[in-house]
């Protein structure tokens, strides 16, 4: 039980932060809103359907990458790391606690995504599989991100390469758009950005938009992708007992 | 009974040798200052009782529990506050206490109800302002307040009242020795010499990684071989013994009182005396660094 109250008690720190800066939520919910209105005047009710679902693998690799990773770091610089280290509080505590913490981004970023998913006719069977990449994306955006963030020293740094980190993975290679759409040679390409399987995957599990990548090919990748973060993480995310 | 053992820790940063074998205790119920200058190896041998770094060699143990070993029984027991330790965020001291009150297991009604205890004590539980609105002081009284009310059975402090205005640092010392009362033990860093006497059981005066004294504060201000001191404005006409030069300043020493009553005696201009002082741990810290005194 201790444990529970341990993990909560993380996610309560940061969830009180986004209560009072609820700014970033509301900025959230305007482009979700534009983004889809924007979408359906372009491209109508398949348009939207495609991109909505998207933007749930998009909305939860940038809250691994950008916010959880960004939120480590952070806390690393101000040595709040170091004191939760000189706790009774486990290394997978902490991580649970700064994950359930973005609660409020997530409702915003994949859950109200999920809803208008659902309304425009995505079938409530493709949600587990949904759920799944969903929870793939986060942990593997904040793997990729801490695995940077962790090596950098100066704190001024954090934010000026998460943010960009987002932008190159997230808007750059096929997410938002079929991998169907690249020429044939720039396929292959795409594939050295891990949102790619990840989008692929969502796409095949609601058949919003035709995928040129086998689901055993994209899962297999995002395990590749996964195993290499964790790897990399290793070096860096300790906890306590530096040498 | 010792709950903290620390025995020829040796740790080295690349060329940098921060512990050269530093060894001291810190008994149950007694508050144990570590002091020495910049870069003496006080945080790094505060990071490894606390489990954050690894000595190269030597033993640590907190409460029986050696600290690479037995980790996580170390965790449980005690609380840290790192050295600038000022989280600028967005909640108020509650919400701070109560969710790192919750962080170590506490359930969210009892971390509220320690919380208001340990607050209103440093005068705090009412306030409701963001902790980024606080001045220096009120957040380390609200640091402080949340590791007495962790209750843990050893806090391990370092520099926790630098920063802080005087009035704000005695709340602090306050609070630290009623939890002391209660049988925590407190281990903490400090540069200031004025406030290690004033709290301390235990001195560990520390230099270049090792520990060059040990024991009570009284004790250590009774090896300097002086009993007064003054300060005086420098004059060519004043001719001293033991003085350190502060510019366009002195301070003099005296082996004893008739000594010092006769310097006073002698001086020409009376308003060359700035002030005079029984010897306190500063000098004695100074002296036994070995630096200043001629």
């Amino acid at each position: 039980m201790s444990a529970l109250w341990r993990i909560i008690g993380v996610a309560y720190w940061q969830f009180l932060q986004w209560r009072r800066q609820w700014t970033w939520l509301a900025q959230s919910l305007v482009g979700l809103f534009g983004f889809s209105v924007l979408l359906f005047a372009w491209g109508g009710v398949a348009g939207l359907k495609h991109a909505i679902v998207a933007s749930m693998v998009a909305g939860s690799w940038g809250i691994g990458l950008n916010i959880v990773g960004q939120m480590i770091g952070w806390q690393k610089v101000e040595k709040q790391y170091e004191f939760y280290v000189a706790s009774p509080l486990s290394l997978t505590e902490y991580y649970l606690g700064v994950v359930l913490g973005q609660l409020p981004f997530f409702i915003v970023e994949v859950l109200s995504p999920a809803v208008i998913a659902l309304l425009l006719g995505v079938k409530y069977e493709a949600l587990p599989a949904l759920t799944l990449v969903v929870l793939l994306a986060l942990l593997l955006g904040s793997f990729s991100s801490l695995t940077i963030v962790l090596r950098i020293k100066n704190p001024m740094n954090i934010s000026a390469v998460t943010n960009p980190l987002y932008t190159l993975t997230a808007t750059l290679p096929p997410v938002f758009y079929p991998m169907t759409v690249l020429p044939q040679p720039l396929r292959p390409l795409a594939l050295i950005f891990p949102t790619v399987p990840l989008a692929e995957l969502a796409r095949w599990a609601t058949g919003t938009a035709e995928t040129c990548l086998q689901p055993s090919t994209a899962l297999a990748l995002t395990a590749f992708w996964l195993a290499l973060s964790t790897i990399a993480l290793r070096g860096v995310l300790k906890w306590g007992l530096e040498e | 009974m010792a709950v903290v053992v620390a025995d020829k820790l040796v740790k080295k940063f690349k060329d940098v040798k921060a512990l050269r074998g530093l060894s001291f205790t810190a008994e149950k119920g007694k508050l144990v200052v570590v002091a020495g200058p910049n870069g003496a190896g006080k945080t790094t041998s505060i990071r490894i009782l606390t489990t954050n770094l690894k000595p190269d060699s030597g033993k640590a143990e907190v409460l029986g529990f050696d600290v690479t070993m037995d980790y996580r029984e170390v965790r449980r027991r005690i609380f840290y506050v790192p050295q600038d330790y000022a989280p600028f965020i967005d909640l108020t001291p509650i919400e701070y206490a109560v969710s790192t009150l919750m962080s170590r297991g506490f359930s969210y009604s009892e971390a509220k109800r320690r919380a208001r205890e340990w607050l209103d004590l440093v005068g705090l539980a009412q306030v409701n302002r963001t902790m980024r609105q606080l001045s220096g002081g009120q957040i380390r009284r609200v640091i402080v307040a949340t590791a007495l009310a962790s209750e843990a059975e050893a806090l391990f402090l370092d520099e926790p009242t630098s920063g802080i205005d005087v009035e704000a640092r005695r709340e602090v010392w306050r609070a630290l020795r009623e939890r002391v009362r209660g049988g925590t033990c407190i281990l903490m860093t400090t540069h200031d010499m004025g406030e290690a006497e004033a709290i301390a059981d235990k001195v560990v005066v520390v230099d270049k990684g090792l520990a060059l004294y040990e024991g009570s504060p009284r004790d250590l201000v009774s090896k300097v071989p002086f009993t007064h001191r003054a300060v005086v404005r420098k004059s060519p006409a004043l001719k001293l013994d033991h003085a350190v030069d502060l510019g366009d300043r002195l301070i003099v020493y005296f082996r004893s009182r008739q000594e010092f009553d006769s310097f006073v005696g002698s001086l020409e201009d009376p308003s060359l005396l700035l002030s005079a002082s029984s010897v306190g741990l500063e000098d004695a810290f100074i002296l036994l660094l070995g630096g200043g005194v001629a």
